[in-house]
């Protein structure tokens, strides 16, 4: 398999966006907008490795062309809500440090940060993100993702999936309790306190040790 | 030398809480502990005898934990008595239906190879919730005996008396991994047999990081052991991004969780209430208690603020009538909607109504409003009147008898058998001293003069007063207790507790004050840590009245106006909130989870009740009685020696000046600090004398009883605050409530003049 360089990856991206702008790309506007010198030299790289072809001056990606497109600017979109949403930085970084991301992301470290992110729709400008396999499972099992306990609705069966504190001893006080890691619960209600079933045995939470329950709904 | 086993084997009863230790350990003795529905009753250790054993063996029953590694100093007691030396066997009781915490114990008893006998007790709440467990099979996969139990009905004791010499080690071995069985080997080297417990066992506590054991350890390792061990556990640490005790805890629950699932099998066809009961619990009992519901708290509302405005007698039924009605339609609506068409039985519906965020409520003021009417009413109002003025009565003047009655309802009639012609106990007493002696001789003032005899005054007072108060308020608690309400309460009043330093927990104590606040400091034991067991020490010593003190002040308040007995109420609330807010900011600590077993709502046991009800007035009247004649002669000795007349002088000032009252009344802040109740009786004598044709002055009224409510505690409870929370804390308590209760009277005082 042909590895293509960052250079390469900013065309594609670069044709990818110019598409979705205006439903197709103009070779003169592309080398315009790339104003590299050796854009041209790019420009037939990517020819060469059947990314593109170019038809009546207009550029076009091939199906693997489209394909590796668009896992490059789900890559650069999803860094941005990275930087934006998590990170908080400004947007002047944001953009710069998203076209350096997109270069390095592997595909398992995309799908870790699409899950965190809880599979964004859009990216912070509004353009939409490619959907990746994890977005798609995601929308067929309906929030996979792991969550505190605060966030499940009451009625609602769920896993523990992990316990996160910073007191030992209220581990501790769970742990000999029997609320570990894969037991599933049950949440009764949220209000004035969380009372969730464990089998047969009610427990009444604090909304503090709550916050630290992180669950996996089903 | 060579001991018998069979003289020095000890029985330990161990469990996870409110799994039935209590009423086993009952049925072995014969002895009675106070058997409760709330988890964590038992905080002292019992000991007792079992006679069927050849020659008796001593039976101890533990207080309930999760683990025998300990969290809290309270959860050790348990482990400690594992850990001690001498042949014992065990019997771990299991609740049935939550079989998978009795095992996480089981497991560890298992590791400290020590025989067991396991008991499933509960069975029947197990066959009510349509589940079963195949005891063979788990007896295949533990080896040691198994017995099913129905403790509280006293079914399955014959064999669980058999069993017992048949105890045996569990067959139980969980594989930690590599990481941490490396470890534990190397923590045995170091071990070698130094203890009577197994050394795989005390390994794993060590590693889960016990700080209690390695105390204990010290003295019997050599030196440098401790760091020794301390170095292995950061070894086998650093394999883990987590704790050890929690890696281990998550080995230990998976390899219960693959044996539950060989055992437990859901038969599905869970026990039904019958449709017929059903029906007349959804459609008659429950839009009949929400109407009452309704129309209670309604009157309530109206009776407050009936002092202000005046309303028409037609409106005021039309409301209160709507609102039962529409209480009634919310209330059975609702129901009907998420549990009757849920197929769930009555005892669910009643255990999560009780704690609903808006349903539950309505339901604690009427519950409320219930035990007032049952304890202040007709317990401190109709039985210690009978009691106190029929028969005790007065020295010197006859009672005059009374009448043998009945009140037929509907009719409104009474119905009178005879005239009991009964002129009093102590008239009786008094005649018959007066044969003897003159009513001048101080012999006969010391035991019958009506200010301080220690016949007239101490022990009518303890016997006609505190005693029918007392009973009846812990009739109405045990059955809170035992029908699982209490711990519903812990969970609706949890996040106003956290904002005073404590949590839900110490609703058990503070209720409990409502009867006698010095019970309720022994059982501030069960709260987690020392900060909270101040702060609530410090609360019911000044803000929580106990029934017998409210018995008077509400029916004092309540006669003469709604709106200063919510007034009053609205104080002392606003004090306990205040005070305990700013403890919670300036005592060192931080606060301690809420995370509490929430038992399933019971139909309480009446015969418990009675029986627990029993032994708490019991052990409440050998405390009190001695507590009361003292404090009577003490007064008695002050009165003689003018020793009272030189205090009032003192008191004076702050008294007259500062509070507005007259200066008679500081007899009744000394009198106080023996009965709080009786303090407040006499501060109501007083100023209905001054007040004389014009009738009581409410604002006067109202500053001494709120004075008198935080004013410092009776002696029964300061000896008992010295006792659990030593001499230091209890005068420093002591010396913060007298300054400030009066500082508060003093401002109440302030604030009244503008009105």
């Amino acid at each position: 398999m042909s590895m293509i360089e960052s250079c390469h990856e900013e065309l594609l991206e670069l044709i990818w966006t110019i598409d979705e702008e205006r439903g197709e790309t103009d070779k003169e506007l592309l080398m315009k907008k790339e104003g590299s010198a050796s854009a041209e030299d790019y420009l037939q790289t990517l020819i060469n490795n059947g990314y593109i072809s170019v038809k009546d001056n207009k550029v076009i990606l091939t199906e693997k062309g489209q394909e590796e497109a668009r896992l490059i600017i789900r890559r650069h979109r999803l860094a941005e809500r990275l930087l934006h949403d998590v990170l908080e930085v400004k947007d002047e970084t944001m953009d710069s440090s998203a076209c350096e991301f997109e270069h390095f992301l592997s595909e398992e470290v995309t799908t870790s940060i699409c899950t965190l992110l809880g599979h964004p729709l859009t990216c912070p400008h509004g353009k939409p993100i490619p959907p990746g396999d994890c977005c798609e499972k995601a929308n067929k099992e309906i929030r996979p993702v792991v969550f505190p306990l605060t966030e499940l609705q009451p009625g609602n069966y769920a896993k523990i999936s992990y316990i996160v504190t910073k007191f030992h001893s209220r581990m501790d006080r769970l742990s000999s309790m029997g609320l570990l890691p894969g037991v599933k619960i049950h949440l009764h209600q949220k209000y004035p306190t969380y009372v969730i079933q464990m089998g047969q045995t009610q427990i009444a939470i604090d909304s503090t040790v709550a916050r630290d329950i992180y669950v996996r709904q089903g | 030398m060579n001991i018998d086993t069979t003289n020095t084997s000890k029985l330990a009863l161990v469990g996870n809480p409110n799994v039935g230790k209590s009423v086993i350990f009952g049925l072995l003795t014969g002895k009675y502990v106070t058997v409760s529905n709330y988890p964590g009753t038992t905080v002292e250790v019992s000991k007792g005898v079992y006679k069927g054993h050849d020659g008796g063996i001593e039976v101890i029953d533990t207080p309930g934990s999760n683990s025998l590694i300990p969290l809290s100093e309270d959860e050790a007691v348990a482990r400690d008595i594992l850990l001690e030396n001498y042949d014992k066997r065990i019997i771990q009781v299991i609740d049935a239906k939550n079989l998978r915490r009795g095992l996480l114990i089981t497991t560890q008893i298992a590791e400290m190879g020590l025989p067991v006998l396991l008991v499933l007790n509960m069975w029947d709440e197990l066959l009510d919730r349509g589940m079963n467990v195949d005891i063979n099979a788990l007896q295949d996969a533990v080896k040691s005996p198994i017995v099913k139990t129905i403790a509280t009905h006293k079914v399955g004791f014959r064999e669980l008396f058999n069993s017992i010499p048949l105890a045996s080690v569990p067959e139980l071995q969980i594989n930690y991994g590599k990481f941490i069985e490396e470890g534990i080997t190397d923590i045995t080297k170091i071990l070698n047999n130094a203890t009577v417990v197994n050394d795989r066992a005390l390994a794993i506590m060590l590693l889960s990081h016990d700080e209690s054991l390695e105390k204990k350890l010290m003295v019997k390792l050599p030196d440098n052991s401790l760091q020794e061990i301390a170095r292995i556990r950061e070894d086998v640490q650093r394999h883990f991004s987590n704790p050890l005790s929690y890696v281990i805890s998550i080995k230990r629950s998976h390899f219960v969780d693959s044996l539950i699932e060989e055992v437990t099998t859901a038969v599905g066809n869970k026990v039904e209430t019958r449709p017929f009961t059903r029906g007349i619990f959804f459609f008659f009992l429950v839009p009949l208690a929400a109407f009452f519901i309704g129309y209670k708290l309604i009157s309530l509302l109206m009776f407050v603020i009936s002092m202000k405005w005046s309303i028409s007698e037609i409106f005021d039924y039309v409301i209160k009538l709507s609102a039962g009605g529409i209480m009634s339609l919310c209330f059975t609506w609702y129901l009907y909607k998420t549990e009757f068409k849920a197929r769930r039985n009555i005892n669910e519906v009643l255990g999560r109504i009780t704690m609903h965020p808006l349903a539950a409520f309505p339901l604690l003021i009427t519950i409320l409003w219930i035990v007032y009417k049952w304890v202040g009413e007709f317990g401190s109002g109709v039985c210690v009147d009978f009691l106190e003025n029929k028969i005790f009565g007065s020295a010197e003047i006859p009672s005059d008898g009374f009448d043998l009655c009945i009140y037929i309802p509907f009719l409104k009639k009474i119905y009178t058998f005879t005239h009991v012609n009964f002129q009093g106990i102590n008239y009786y007493i008094g005649l018959l001293a007066q044969k003897v002696i003159s009513k001048d001789n101080l012999l006969y003032e010391l035991f019958l003069s009506e200010q301080s005899g220690l016949i007239r005054v101490g022990l009518t007072y303890a016997i006609a007063i505190v005693f029918p108060i007392v009973g009846f308020f812990f009739l109405a608690f045990g059955i809170m207790e035992d029908s699982g309400y209490l711990p519903r309460l812990a969970v609706m009043v949890d996040k106003i507790f956290k904002r005073i330093g404590l949590n839900g927990k110490a609703v058990l104590p503070m209720v409990l004050g409502l009867g006698c606040d010095t019970m309720a400091t022994m059982t501030t034991r069960i709260l987690n840590t020392k900060k909270e067991r101040i702060i609530a020490t410090l609360l019911l010593a000044l803000a929580v009245p106990c029934s017998a003190q409210l018995g008077v002040i509400a029916s004092v308040l309540g006669s003469i106006s709604g709106i200063y007995f919510a007034a009053y109420a609205l104080i002392i609330c606003s004090q306990l909130l205040f005070v305990g807010y700013l403890s919670s900011i300036i005592l060192p600590g931080a606060p301690s989870d809420f995370l509490m077993e929430i038992p399933p709502f019971r139909m309480p046991k009446l015969s418990n009740i009675f029986i627990k009800t029993f032994y708490r007035v019991n052990w409440f009247m050998k405390e009190a009685v001695p507590l009361f004649v003292l404090g009577t002669l003490v007064l008695f000795v002050a009165t003689k020696l003018g020793v009272l007349s030189f205090i009032e002088r003192m008191g004076k000032p702050v008294i007259l000046h500062f509070l507005g009252l007259p200066v008679e009344t500081t007899r009744g802040f000394i009198l106080g600090f023996l009965r709080r109740d009786y303090g407040a009786v006499s501060i109501f004598k007083v100023l209905e004398e001054q007040g004389g044709g014009h009738g009581i002055d409410p604002k006067q009224l109202l500053v001494s009883l709120v004075v008198i409510t935080l004013f410092i505690p009776c002696i029964a409870n300061f000896f008992v605050m010295i006792k659990e929370r030593g001499t230091k804390n209890a005068f420093l308590m002591f010396a913060f409530i007298l300054p400030y209760s009066i500082l508060i009277g003093g401002l109440l005082r302030i604030v009244l003049r503008v009105f």
